[in-house]
């Protein structure tokens, strides 16, 4: 089934990632924002790139560019806030993407079992767009050190 | 608030007992036997108190940069080598760390605050030597951190004490 406005059908969120187009269910996003300004600090944590500001609350951004287009994601104004579980409670986060996002219905074809963090794929107009496990592509990325975001590197 | 290398910083002023410039230091400086941490290689006396002069650039894990001040610590014998005091600013809010960062920060940091419309870390004056490394400087440098007002033979508990 391709993708497009049906109702009945999951919803996905399409953002660019570097490079890379991929999807993530729409049930973890919250917001596509607009900020001029990235907050950088010394930190070891890997794949976070600093943290932006939003209605006076931080938000760590979350790039996920080494993991899904083997580097860090170019400079940006825009971040799609997605929420993760982590120990058991939300926390909103910031991932920095390139250009508008698309909101888009489809049936997700399950991928195979590879350990790698697509779930499935998506037939969008004839373009096969992977759909991401965001919590495994995040602990893939952070277990491939060498992909680490230096805390000295900013986005923009 | 102070800076190293492009990174600016705050703690707490209750927490500093003295700013001094690093020039001032001089002969109060003491090499350590066993220098068991890169970013701690000194000593420095300072009213018959000794303190481990912490790097504050090799701590954060920041390229090399000029400290041009040290910040004496009131509670914990740690002197920290910064590169620059900016300014005095009033801290009207402390939000935690979010829980995406996992790394050295947590023990860092005391959390984020906003100056200015600006994120800035908190720094915590018991995260630039963890209980943990004080030990280790303690066991490889026996004695050393013991001054006048520290009499040999003193507990380690009574010396945290003072």
């Amino acid at each position: 089934m391709n993708a497009g406005t049906n109702n009945l059908a999951p919803s996905f969120v399409v953002l660019q990632v570097g490079t890379r187009r991929i999807a993530l269910p729409r049930e973890g996003v919250a917001e596509l924002i607009a900020t001029p300004l990235l907050y950088t600090f010394p930190h070891t944590t890997p794949n976070i790139a600093g943290v932006v500001l939003r209605r006076g609350r931080i938000l760590p951004v979350l790039d996920l560019g080494p993991g899904v287009s083997g580097a860090p994601s170019p400079s940006t104004r825009f971040f799609l806030v997605v929420e993760r579980q982590i120990s058991n409670a939300p926390e909103k986060c910031a991932i920095p993407v390139q250009g508008a996002c698309e909101l888009v219905s489809g049936i997700m074809l399950p991928a195979g079992d590879d350990g790698g963090f697509v779930t499935g794929h998506l037939d969008f107009n004839g373009e096969q767009i992977q759909v991401l496990d965001l919590e495994k592509a995040i602990a893939i990325s952070a277990a491939n050190k060498d992909n680490w975001i230096p805390a000295t590197e900013e986005l923009s | 608030m102070f800076s190293i290398a492009e990174y600016s910083f705050v703690i707490s002023a209750s927490s500093v007992q003295e700013i001094r410039s690093t020039d001032s230091l001089g002969g109060n400086v003491v090499d350590l036997d066993r220098p068991v941490l890169q970013k701690v290689r000194h000593l420095v006396e300072r009213d018959s108190r000794s303190y481990y002069v912490v790097s504050g650039y090799e701590h954060f894990h920041l390229p090399l940069s000029r400290p041009t001040s040290v910040l004496i610590l009131r509670a914990v014998p740690v002197a920290v080598l910064v590169d620059r005091i900016e300014e005095m600013a009033e801290m009207r809010i402390l939000l935690g760390l979010p829980r995406s960062f996992c790394g050295e920060e947590r023990v860092w940091y005391r959390g984020l605050t906003v100056l200015g419309r600006k994120v800035v870390p908190v720094a915590d004056p018991r995260g630039f030597l963890t209980a943990e490394e004080l030990q280790r400087l303690e066991e490889e440098n026996p004695g050393l951190l013991q001054t006048a007002s520290h009499p040999v033979g003193a507990s380690r508990h009574e010396r945290e004490r003072m």
